[in-house]
């Protein structure tokens, strides 16, 4: 084919030529018997690559999908763990962050910090002094009292 | 629905964790890409493992699919150039050409599709392996263009851009496949 239509046929024939080519190649068409005759070889080539082909198996689908969801599932255990891994984090920051603010309003009042803990050693020390010594003098009576009465006055200093 | 998404979309819901997004894209491409790597290797079990290969890549790896690229391109460079890996790979060890060896037919040459097409059921079987001789009889580069065309439906100009070539180049390629065809079949009828 000596035409020079070659390459605007096949733009035509698939439908890339705009519509002044189109019309130029329809009208070249029209006393071109050659140019006809290619179109007609590229239909019947298309027809026949267009039969209908079984496709893939269903096992080689099966397959895709498969490895698809598998995929899938290993991704989103991934993102869980990220998750995961920020709810910790955000938890153990609320957690310290409660511990911090509560730690300070509550420092003055507790037992440890206020003095009253050592006070109450005390007295504890003390009554159980005075009943030691009371059990130990049982057997005088007069020196006993006489001392615990000694011991009543530096245990009210104590206190 | 997954059905209503365009190709990128439905890649996106695949990244996302929608398998089934994978799955309409494949029911959406698969006669296509099947049918291309069929006719190039011109067996089914070749056809199967490379269609497998293919999507598999798009299973194991969603971003090497740009979403600014047309995803059929995408996909049909993938195929092609696992097409290509399998033929260099069978060259190497010495087994059968896909494009067969001088004016030997290769696999690419035998591919029969199992059902008569809309112009083999008008003319007859004969069309159908004439058709197929003719086919045989193009050269690879006019081949490769010829079958890209019609199973992507992907422009000249798209085609240009996947196989690295100016557009002009594609054009004389699929002129000269068209004067070769036509040259056969005028032949072979008479």
């Amino acid at each position: 084919m000596n035409c020079e239509y070659g390459e605007k046929l096949i733009l035509y024939r698939y439908g890339e030529a705009g519509p002044r080519l189109a019309a130029e190649v329809e009208a070249h068409l029209a006393g071109c018997p050659a140019c006809r005759s290619e179109l007609a070889a590229l239909s019947a080539a298309g027809a026949r690559l267009s039969a209908a082909v079984p496709g893939p198996s269903d096992e080689t689908v099966f397959n895709i999908m498969r490895a698809a969801r598998a995929a899938v599932s290993a991704r989103s255990g991934f993102s869980f763990k990220w998750g995961e891994a920020l709810l910790s984090g955000a938890l153990a920051s609320a957690m310290a962050f409660v511990f911090a603010f509560s730690g300070t309003r509550a420092s003055a009042d507790l037992a440890w910090n206020s003095g009253l803990d050592s006070k109450l050693d005390s007295v504890e020390y003390s009554v159980y002094q005075a009943q030691s010594d009371l059990a130990s003098a049982t057997g005088d009576w007069e020196y006993g009292l006489s001392a615990l009465e000694d011991e009543s006055l530096d245990f009210s200093k104590s206190v | 629905m997954p059905e209503e998404l365009n190709d990128a979309e439905l890649v996106a819901a695949y990244k996302a964790g929608d398998a089934g997004a994978l799955g309409t894209l494949m029911e959406r491409h698969k006669a296509a890409v099947y049918g291309y790597l069929l006719r190039l290797t011109g067996r089914t079990d070749a056809a199967e493992d490379l269609f497998q290969e293919v999507f598999l890549k798009l299973v194991k790896n969603p971003g090497a699919y740009n979403e600014r690229e047309k995803f059929k391109a995408w996909l049909f460079t993938v195929a092609r150039n696992a097409a290509m890996d399998l033929f260099r790979r069978e060259s190497s060890r010495g087994e059968v050409s896909l494009y067969g060896d001088g004016d030997k037919p290769g696999p690419a040459d035998f591919a029969a599709s199992a059902e008569p097409g809309p112009a083999e059921a008008f003319y007859g079987k004969a069309l159908g392996e004439r058709i197929d001789a003719a086919l045989a009889s193009l050269s690879e580069d006019q081949r490769e263009v010829f079958y890209l065309r019609h199973y992507s439906e992907l422009s000249f100009k798209e085609i240009a851009e996947m196989l690295k070539v100016p557009i002009g180049t594609v054009l004389a390629r699929m002129s000269r496949a068209a004067a070769q065809l036509r040259k056969k079949l005028e032949g072979e009828a008479q």
